[in-house]
């Protein structure tokens, strides 16, 4: 154990500070960085993230970075943590993608994936609202391409 | 505020979007997700989408009808445009298939091959002689002949893993060196050699650990026809690391093996064989890998 725990001041988008110990705040590659190559004045801005999100982050973080927790729970918890809205998800994706923290990465585009799987274009479409902006010939080429066979 | 608002979903940066694309998996890929938008579809078709390609037949509960599948592995393979480098099939694939993919695949390094029973051994010999870079070739289930064991070797030169399981023994007494030897004049630059329920006998062996001097491990799991007691045992335990004997379990030999009954062929196994104990305990190169003892597992495979 370390002799005295350092904090880090992050402060998110929308202003708000959060107070977190050094040692869980470098689960993030980007603060960690910054950590090491001494560029960490007061106060960490992270100008690509708001509270809401910085909150569920961390809450990951700290139940990751817990002494002693077993795996089952932990993978409980990760179940829990993925069901939420797609906002939400959208919002950690960027935020993780920000942070360079691989696992809340992985684990959201693993959740994304899960909620296209099963489903026809149109469902996927509605389901993420996406537009379908193919051109006619697009839609040609996909007509044909349901009826390919290799030779 | 922001639960009534969509998020941009195809607005993500497109290395996020290729993951997540890549999770969906090849076949929703190629079956739905190229054809919800233009940016996803463009995705979806990068051929460094496709330099790593593994399907499976979930089975007949599910769509994935074998057709169906070979239909999207030939899309899998345009989409990938030359630059394929790994590709598994399970449960299903075809002579015609593998043709397909030999034609338009020279970058495959490594070929893992489960269950594809209508891949022959001849359609397999044709395909590898596109494949000049192979370096793994694993085979599980395939019927192949000492034949397509001497195209593989001259034709993939740098083959350094090679797997050739056939598990299904219906005489369990039978010897056949042909094989070990086939391996043993052609295959010279191996380094792992996995040969579970092999017929060879120690003369096979033998050959073996003279033909290919680089192996740093050999599976020799259910080849019940090796005896490890003699001068040969000797040099088998003295040369690998990592051993895995006739008697070791062969429970993680590689696909997924919960889908494999093997209670149902075991029985062919007569069971004197439980009693057999090749491993002295004052043995010291010998080493489990995976940490079971004898006993248990003897009971299980063999009764």
């Amino acid at each position: 154990m370390s002799s005295s725990t350092k904090f880090l001041t992050l402060k998110t988008c929308d202003d708000k500070k959060f107070v977190l110990d050094e040692a869980i705040a470098v689960r993030s590659q980007t603060i960690k960085n910054m950590v090491e190559d001494d560029c960490v004045s007061n106060v960490i801005p992270l100008p690509n993230v708001n509270s809401k999100t910085m909150t569920k982050v961390i809450e990951y973080w700290k139940k990751h970075s817990e002494e002693g927790v077993s795996k089952d729970v932990l993978m409980d918890f990760d179940k829990a943590f993925v069901k939420v809205h797609h906002s939400i998800l959208h919002a950690l994706i960027l935020a993780a993608n920000f942070l360079n923290d691989k696992e809340i990465l992985d684990m959201m585009c693993q959740e994304v994936a899960d909620r296209i799987k099963g489903k026809t274009p149109e469902e996927i479409r509605k389901e993420f609202d996406i537009k379908n902006d193919f051109t006619p010939e697009e839609e040609e080429e996909i007509r044909k391409e349901n009826a390919w066979a290799f030779e | 505020m922001e639960n009534s608002i969509a998020p941009p979903w195809v607005e993500l940066p497109p290395d996020i979007t290729s993951s997540i694309l890549q999770k969906v998996g090849p076949i929703e890929m190629l079956k739905s997700a190229d054809k919800v938008c233009s940016t996803w579809r463009r995705l979806c078709h990068e051929p460094a989408m496709w330099r790593v390609v593994k399907m499976q037949n979930a089975g007949a509960d599910f769509w994935d009808r074998e057709d169906d599948l070979e239909k999207i592995c030939g899309r899998a393979v345009e989409c990938s445009n030359g630059e394929l480098v790994d590709l598994s099939l399970e449960y299903f694939g075809s002579d015609k298939l593998l043709s397909y993919i030999a034609e338009r695949s020279p970058q495959l390094k490594h070929l893992r091959l489960v269950c594809s029973y209508n891949v022959s051994a001849e359609g397999l010999s044709a395909a590898v002689k596109k494949f000049p870079l192979l370096e793994e070739l694993h085979l599980f289930y395939i019927a192949i002949t000492k034949e397509a064991i001497e195209t593989i070797g001259s034709s993939c030169r740098g083959l350094k893993s090679f797997k050739l399981n056939n598990q299904i023994c219906r005489h369990p007494y039978s010897e056949r060196d042909e094989e070990a030897k086939a391996i043993a004049q052609n295959m010279p630059e191996l380094h792992h050699l996995q040969l579970l329920g092999n017929k060879m006998t120690n003369g096979g062996l033998e050959a073996i650990l003279n033909g290919c001097p680089q192996l740093e491990s050999l599976d020799l799991r259910r080849c019940l026809t090796v005896n490890l007691l003699g001068e040969v045992g000797k040099r088998y335990f003295r040369q690998f690391k990592s051993l895995r004997p006739p008697q070791d379990p062969a429970e993680d030999y590689g696909p997924d093996t919960e889908m494999h009954d093997y209670g149902s062929f075991d029985e062919d196994y007569p069971s004197e064989f439980s009693d057999i104990d090749l491993i002295s305990d004052d043995d010291d190169d010998y080493e489990l890998s995976d940490g079971s003892n004898y006993s248990d597992d003897d009971e299980m495979l063999f009764e």
